[in-house]
């Protein structure tokens, strides 16, 4: 399990982390999410020494982290870079090699990955001849060669295309069920909320919310209501204060309202403006979840 | 892991993907090429000319027969009549004269005169000519040192591969900074790796990169020249190439941090040789301080201070030490205050490295990657 402790870091006058608190534990696919200049890559860089944090404690599995075990860790930076005119097999077997493979062990790896990634027949090209996406799985290929116990990905899926971004999730996935403790950042809301049991949602240095996404949904205190009642147009609604946030297409009505609200009075209202063709009360979604967070 | 496994993987992944690079074979074709036509053309190209003195009343038709025997084993003579001895060995010490031979009137055995060493062929011509006498007695004004003009060539090529050497393959690694830096692997690669340890990587496999080209330009350089027989080897010679190399690699290494650190500042390749020219200014200055002051005059005073300075003893000791002008306890004295020099340099530059290797941005100054590192 990685555990983030009160991790603080200044640039300057710029505060980028303010007391982030957070855990990753084995097998947990957490989406980090957060508007940009939040904190996000600080926090990944800290964790890989890239950045030394002013205070604060970064344990693996109860004890802080230190070069060996980073190299149980995989990684990769928001801004991609491998060696163009290194051969993309020697790459990979490199990387391998540096995080403690021996070199057979690192050949073996290597060629198991390119079949996964799907660049079997590619180990002699240079990284510069290959395509964008598939240099993009390289890089993801450099982050798992040796199987690490914690992968850690700045924006994983910027850039890719829907089929990428399909891969990514199921090589994720994959991992997760393996027993790696994964974390990576995104501002695809929907994606995270398709592909991740829990998140944490960063914001100016500070973690705002973490846990598994359905709890935090249902925690809110808010609840989205949507109501289309037959040729009423949005009459029924007028003296209802506790529907706020009320937005109208034709017979629907969109609201927010207070999650003890009492629905069976609302209800009452809508059927005697007419026929009611659609009802929903849900827990606000992630991407809502995130704007009421963020929003200052 | 050890941290001494990853220097060791940072160096071999140098050694392998630079030495397998095209461009890495043409230059050490170029060299090669380049070595083995500087010590051998000489012998094709420009016949040696020689001038001969004679002293004493000369056998009719001996000048013509002297010029056309000389002509025949490729020497462009030119024969004078000198009218004293003494005369013919002023013109001697001046160099006017390559060599004079002594006709006594009185019929008595003829004697050749050099100011050194004897020129061969010259010597050769003259003595197949006159057949007077079985061995013509051949005498030097001055005693002569053998390799004197060896020792004096080793010294001047010394210093060319020196200087030739260790800026090429710092300015390797000035780039090799500048790719890892603009391509941004370094943020992967020192996601494991100590930023200090991949700098000695990268200086170590680079570094034996250069020891394998310059140990093959001196042995192609000693072959050819000695094959050829342009020049037989002085016995100080396994000495003067042990402080070719020990001299390149404490050169090598200083001037190869100093770029490598003043490359993590640059953000652009366009930037790197910008950023390295204090460093590229110093090597060069300290070059042509070697080959114009230096091999002048090997004992005089500023070639015994240079001998000190760190930027400046890697290219001035061993053009001393192939003259022959140098003390022992001067080149041990020299080791060590390179050695510290090194050390000072890469205590300051490693953290230098560290604080602006991960920067992306302008083009950082050497104060702000100095006070990031602190709190990197």
């Amino acid at each position: 399990m990685l555990e983030i402790q009160d991790l603080t870091k200044r640039y300057g006058a710029v505060v980028a982390l303010d007391g982030a608190t957070f855990t990753v534990r084995p097998g947990r696919l957490v989406g980090f999410l957060g508007p940009n200049g939040a904190g996000k890559t600080t926090t990944m860089r800290c964790i890989f020494h890239l950045a030394e944090p002013d205070s604060g404690t970064i344990a693996w599995k109860g004890a802080p982290i230190d070069r060996v075990t980073r190299l149980r860790f995989g990684y990769m930076p928001e801004q991609r870079g491998l060696y163009p005119r290194m051969k993309i097999a020697d790459q990979l077997s490199y990387f391998a090699q540096q995080h403690g493979l021996s070199a057979r062990a690192a050949g073996a790896a290597t060629t198991r990955w390119l079949g996964s990634l799907g660049l079997g027949d590619r180990a002699g090209a240079k990284l510069e001849t290959l395509s964008h996406g598939n240099q993009q799985r390289i890089q993801l290929g450099a982050a798992l060669v040796h199987d690490p116990e914690l992968l850690v990905l700045d924006e994983p899926f910027s850039g890719l295309d829907p089929l990428g971004a399909e891969t990514m999730s199921a090589i994720l996935r994959e991992r997760a069920a393996a027993g790696v403790g994964v974390v990576f950042s995104s501002h695809q809301l929907d994606l995270v909320e398709d592909v991740c049991e829990d998140v944490v949602i960063i914001n100016r240095g500070r973690i705002a919310a973490a846990g598994p996404i359905d709890e935090l949904r249902a925690a809110s205190t808010r609840r989205h209501l949507e109501i289309e009642v037959a040729g009423n147009g949005n009459a029924w609604i007028a003296g209802r204060p506790e529907l706020q946030n009320v937005q109208t297409r034709g017979d629907l009505v969109r609201a927010l309202v207070p999650v003890d609200v009492d629905l069976s009075a609302i209800l009452a209202a809508a059927r005697a403006g007419g026929e009611i063709r659609r009802f929903s009360f849900q827990p606000p979604t992630l991407s809502e979840l995130f704007m009421e967070i963020v929003r200052p | 892991m050890s941290r001494r496994r990853a220097i060791w993987l940072v160096a071999r992944r140098e050694l392998i993907e630079r030495g397998r690079s095209r461009a890495f074979l043409l230059s050490l074709l170029l060299t090669v090429a380049l070595i083995s036509l500087g010590v051998f053309l000489p012998s094709l190209i420009g016949r040696d000319r020689a001038t001969l003195g004679i002293v004493g009343p000369p056998p009719a038709g001996l000048a013509q027969v002297l010029e056309a025997r000389a002509d025949a084993s490729g020497l462009s003579l030119v024969v004078v009549d000198v009218p004293s001895i003494e005369e013919a060995e002023a013109r001697l010490r001046d160099g006017k004269l390559d060599a004079a031979l002594e006709l006594p009137a009185d019929g008595s055995a003829p004697e050749f005169v050099v100011k050194t060493t004897s020129n061969s062929p010259l010597y050769g011509v003259v003595q197949s000519t006159i057949f007077a006498t079985p061995q013509l007695a051949a005498r030097e004004l001055v005693p002569a040192d053998p390799n004197q003009g060896v020792a004096f060539a080793f010294a001047n090529a010394g210093v060319v591969l020196l200087f030739i050497s260790i800026f090429t393959f710092g300015t390797w690694l000035l780039t090799g900074v500048v790719e890892e830096k603009t391509s941004r692997v370094v943020e992967v690669v020192l996601s494991t790796v100590e930023s200090r340890d991949l700098l000695i990587g990268k200086v170590l496999g680079i570094g034996i990169l250069g020891i394998v080209q310059l140990t093959l330009m001196v042995a192609i350089g000693l072959g050819v020249g000695v094959g050829t027989g342009r020049f037989s080897l002085p016995p100080s010679t396994p000495n003067a190439v042990a402080m070719l190399l020990l001299w390149f690699v404490l050169g090598y290494a200083f001037y190869s941090t100093a770029l490598g650190v003043l490359g993590a500042l640059a953000s652009r390749m366009e930037e790197a040789s910008n950023a390295a020219s204090p460093v590229s200014l110093l090597a060069t200055a300290a070059y042509l301080f070697s080959l114009v002051v230096a091999l002048q005059d090997p004992d005089g005073t500023p070639a015994r201070i240079a001998t000190f300075l760190p930027p400046v003893s890697p290219m001035v000791i061993p053009l001393r030490a192939a003259l022959g002008a140098i003390e022992p306890w001067e080149i041990a004295l020299a080791v060590a205050l390179m050695l510290a020099a090194i050390w000072i340099l890469f205590v300051i530059g490693g953290r230098v490295y560290s604080g602006a290797i991960l920067q992306t941005g302008a083009r950082m100054r050497l104060r702000d990657a100095w006070r990031l590192a602190r709190g990197r």
